[in-house]
């Protein structure tokens, strides 16, 4: 698996790479069109050449469609959890689960932002929470609330699931309050100032 | 095979592939804990273009095999709050029984993939 995901790298970086070449070369007039048109004469001219170059492009489209395969075969694996029940099976798509988050966490005001990201592993899903915190609250303390009501959640909605769960979560940001004013004041300078505006207003 | 077909002596009944999955659809929706049933390309395509008529019953998938089985596949999207694996047990149950029910057709599985949660 590894394997081919490196060969799928390297393939495409060599294409983009002789396209970049070859896009150099012509605009800085190295090779002139006369050689570029007698070498595909050449080659249109010589069945061998023309076999060779056939199966080329065979090969590419090949070796680029199992490529495209394995990328979406493997992104299609990893977003559902799948459980065979005595009715058939059950698929649950991991996006619940980040849905489920965002919808839990309102109850926590010390989060301003949260973006799950949920991956499945053999019988164990994990979960990746990138926070953005108000200012002024214990790091440590939501933290630990964030981890043990996302577990308790999460647990409660997949309950019956032998699944082990794993929580990862990264502070992206704290916004402070001198953000809050920036951003309040910058939002004023944008609202246009109405002529004679003041015209009415009585100072007692 | 898009119809399920039995004889009887008066001569042959034959229950569309739509009919399974409106019925599928219906005993989905009506057990607790469903918000609706998922939609696919086909579906959210008829809804964009606001022929509601030809959306039918979701992205409900029902399957005939040559032996009379039949195989469906559910889309849902689940209330907050609720067990997955509990209302995906009660909607199985619930679309097993009906169909058993209204069609007396041999179910073989019913498959059941829930795609999203929403709040009631």
């Amino acid at each position: 698996m590894r394997f081919f995901n490196v060969l799928g790298i390297f393939f495409y970086a060599g294409i983009l790479i002789l396209i970049g070449i070859g896009l150099i070369v012509f605009s800085l007039n190295i090779v002139p069109p006369d050689e570029l048109n007698n070498l595909f004469v050449y080659v249109q001219n010589n069945l061998n050449s023309r076999i060779a170059v056939g199966l080329s492009g065979l090969l590419l489209i090949l070796v680029s469609f199992s490529f495209a395969q394995l990328i979406l075969g493997r992104f299609q694996r990893e977003k559902t959890i799948g459980v065979p029940t005595s009715s058939g099976e059950l698929t649950i798509s991991l996006s619940v689960i980040e849905d489920l988050i965002k919808h839990f966490v309102v109850i926590l005001p010390e989060i301003k932002e949260i973006r799950p990201d949920v991956i499945a592993a053999k019988k164990r899903i994990m979960v990746n929470l990138r926070v953005v915190l108000k200012s002024e609250t214990n790091l440590l303390d939501v933290t630990n609330r964030l981890q043990e009501i996302t577990k308790a959640k999460i647990q409660e909605v997949l309950e019956g699931l032998d699944l082990e769960i794993i929580l990862k979560i990264h502070i992206a940001k704290i916004i402070g309050k001198e953000d809050k004013e920036r951003r309040r004041k910058e939002s004023d300078k944008d609202e246009p100032s109405i002529p004679f505006g003041g015209y009415g207003k009585f100072n007692i | 095979m898009n119809r399920e077909e039995s004889s009887t002596d008066l001569g042959r009944i034959k229950i569309h592939r739509n009919v399974i999955a409106s019925i599928t659809s219906i005993a989905a929706i009506q057990t607790e804990g469903v918000k609706s049933i998922g939609k696919n390309f086909s579906a959210r395509f008829h809804e964009f273009l606001d022929r509601k008529e030809n959306a039918g019953p979701g992205a409900i998938r029902v399957e005939l095999d040559k032996n009379g089985d039949v195989r469906v596949e559910i889309p849902l999207v689940i209330k907050y709050g609720y067990n997955i694996p509990d209302v995906a047990s009660k909607v199985q149950e619930h679309v097993r029984a009906s169909l058993e029910k209204m069609t007396s057709l041999s179910i073989k599985d019913i498959n059941v993939n829930v795609q999203g949660m929403e709040k009631a």
